[in-house]
């Protein structure tokens, strides 16, 4: 089970018998069984068969469509899931109310938390410097519970990420590579360039769990309503960003699986971007991150990231619809 | 009564499987196929080609619509057989026998369609299993008819209040299709978590 990521311009994508079959210039880059697909994402131009494009619909895997950059286009969606119970308490829990302040409170705890787990796990690998940062990311972590303003939480949010941020450089143990801080539209540097990418990706994932849930993606609690935007997504994946993308970010830079060859940036601008030969290798650690293995701290059991995503959706929605006492954030040391 | 208002057969079964599971399929519309689902409904492709025949002394119709306006059911039968002018339902299953007699509640719910359907009474029926070939009579007793028409009440609630009727975790669950979306044991489990910092 994966997502096939279609990072080669102009490539056609078709299906034979049961399987996907990706070709360009007359060669098959890939053809795999569609019962081992659970996602498709074309960075770039693609051509997809009318036949290949039904099945898709048919199996309920949701196809993507991103620029080179990873910049979110648009997305084919199978026909959403019918279960109206979910949409209907995730819109009653809309606004400030007890429900929406509680998962709120969920999300920016989840990602805070493993925030600074990033950061201990760095100080006991004998990175100095850092103490300032996990006390400023205990500062703004301890009175999450105790504010019921969403505003609020949004400022605990900021002066959490700013203090993780802060620190984020030091954990580059590649001289080649460095961050100074998080910025986007455009990237400007290596690091901040594959953090954006990875984020992108992940928001496809996320999105996709979301749907397959039945909640409705243009809804959420933290990100609140703006036109186009997935927010739910954006709220769930508040958790999973740590955990999936700036681990594996730091673990492709420290373990020099990407060089500053795989890298380019335009002139004038600055903006950095991967090479497409850098977008393969980067997709490749990305899909293995999200198939890598955990014990999950509440259901008690192995799972991979990819099946996480949902099961937090799931538990969303099991609170959301007053099934349980709270949301479990998903936090891991 | 409006025709919405028409309890499917096959939801009896579920309800009597498992309340949650159900609701799920019923009520939240989440039907997704799994192996066993998909196999059955290969089975059923087969079985509901409509048609008619005569083996030996029984007269046998397949596929055919199964209503009665007295219990507010509807439902399609596998198969309906005649001998001596008395009629069967059979209701074909995948694998053999469970341990749970839901199907034989789903037997009994044709059987109260079609006496309405032809004022006749029904006394017995067949649940035939797939894999060990075997052919299980129902008797259509009082207490069955009663569990049967308890369990259209129960389930038409359900359908129209939309009520979820929580997921209770059993044995029944491990071979339940709709797990990971019902993860039955996540309330239990949230319960008892405790986040680390
Ligand atoms: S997993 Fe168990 S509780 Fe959930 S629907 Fe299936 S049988 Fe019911």
């Amino acid at each position: 089970m994966g997502t096939v990521y279609i990072s080669t311009d102009d490539t056609f994508i078709g299906k034979t018998d049961e399987r996907l079959r990706v070709r360009a210039q007359k060669e098959t880059l890939l053809d795999v069984p569609l019962i081992k697909v659970d996602g498709v994402v074309i960075l770039g131009r693609a051509t997809v068969s009318p036949a290949a494009l039904i099945e898709l619909l048919e199996r309920k895997i949701p196809l993507s469509f991103m620029t080179g950059t990873g910049r979110f286009l648009g997305r084919l969606e199978p026909e959403l899931n019918k279960n109206i119970f979910v949409r209907s308490a995730q819109w009653q829990a809309a606004g400030e109310t007890d429900r929406s302040i509680h998962a709120v409170q969920g999300f920016i705890r989840g990602k805070l938390k493993n925030y600074r787990s990033t950061l201990l796990r760095a100080q006991r690998e004998g990175i100095d410097g850092l103490e300032a940062g996990i006390t400023r990311l205990e500062q703004a972590t301890n009175p999450i519970n105790q504010t019921s303003i969403i505003d609020a939480l949004r400022g605990l949010e900021w002066a959490g990420s700013a203090a993780y941020f802060g620190h984020f450089g030091r954990l580059i143990r590649n001289g080649d590579f460095s961050f100074k801080t998080r910025c986007r539209r455009p990237p400007t540097d290596p690091v901040n360039a594959l953090l954006s990418f990875g984020y992108a990706l992940l928001g496809h994932d996320v999105q996709g769990a979301i749907n397959i849930v039945g909640f409705d993606p243009y809804l959420g609690y933290l990100h609140t309503q703006r036109y186009g935007r997935p927010s739910l997504a954006l709220d769930l994946m508040e958790e999973f960003r740590p955990l999936v993308v700036d681990a594996m970010v730091l673990s492709a830079i420290n373990r020099k699986a990407l060089t500053p060859s795989d890298f380019a940036d335009e002139p004038v601008s600055h903006a950095v971007s991967l090479t497409d030969e850098g977008r393969r290798k980067f997709l490749r650690l990305y899909e293995q991150k999200k198939q890598s293995k955990f014990k999950h701290p509440v259901m008690g059991r192995q799972c991979t990231y990819q099946e996480a995503f949902e099961i937090q959706a799931r538990l969303l929605a099991k609170y959301l619809m007053s099934e349980t006492e709270q949301y479990p954030p998903l936090v891991l040391r | 009564m409006i025709e919405a208002d028409y309890i499917p057969i096959a939801a009896l079964n579920q309800y009597a499987y498992c309340p949650h599971r159900c609701w799920r399929m019923f009520c939240a519309g989440e039907f997704i196929d799994n192996q066993y689902t998909l196999e059955g409904t290969g089975l059923h492709d087969r079985v509901h080609t409509l048609g008619s025949n005569h083996r030996e002394e029984t007269w046998q119709v397949r596929a055919i619509w199964l209503k009665s306006d007295r219990y507010g059911l509807i439902g399609k039968s596998d198969l309906i057989e005649e001998t001596d002018g008395q009629l069967c339902p059979v209701e074909y299953k995948r694998g053999h026998r469970g341990e749970f007699d839901n199907d034989e509640l789903q037997v009994c719910a044709q059987a109260l369609c079609l006496e309405d359907m032809t004022q006749t009474t029904i006394t017995q029926g067949f649940v035939y299993y797939a894999q060990s070939h075997q052919r299980q009579p129902v008797e259509i007793s009082p207490a069955l008819r009663e569990d049967a028409i308890a369990t259209i009440t129960a389930v038409r609630t359900l359908l129209h209040t939309g009520t979820m009727p929580p997921p209770v975790y059993t044995k029944r669950c491990r071979g339940c299709s709709l797990y990971a979306q019902c993860l039955p044991q996540a309330a239990t489990k949230v319960g008892r978590y405790k986040e680390t910092l």
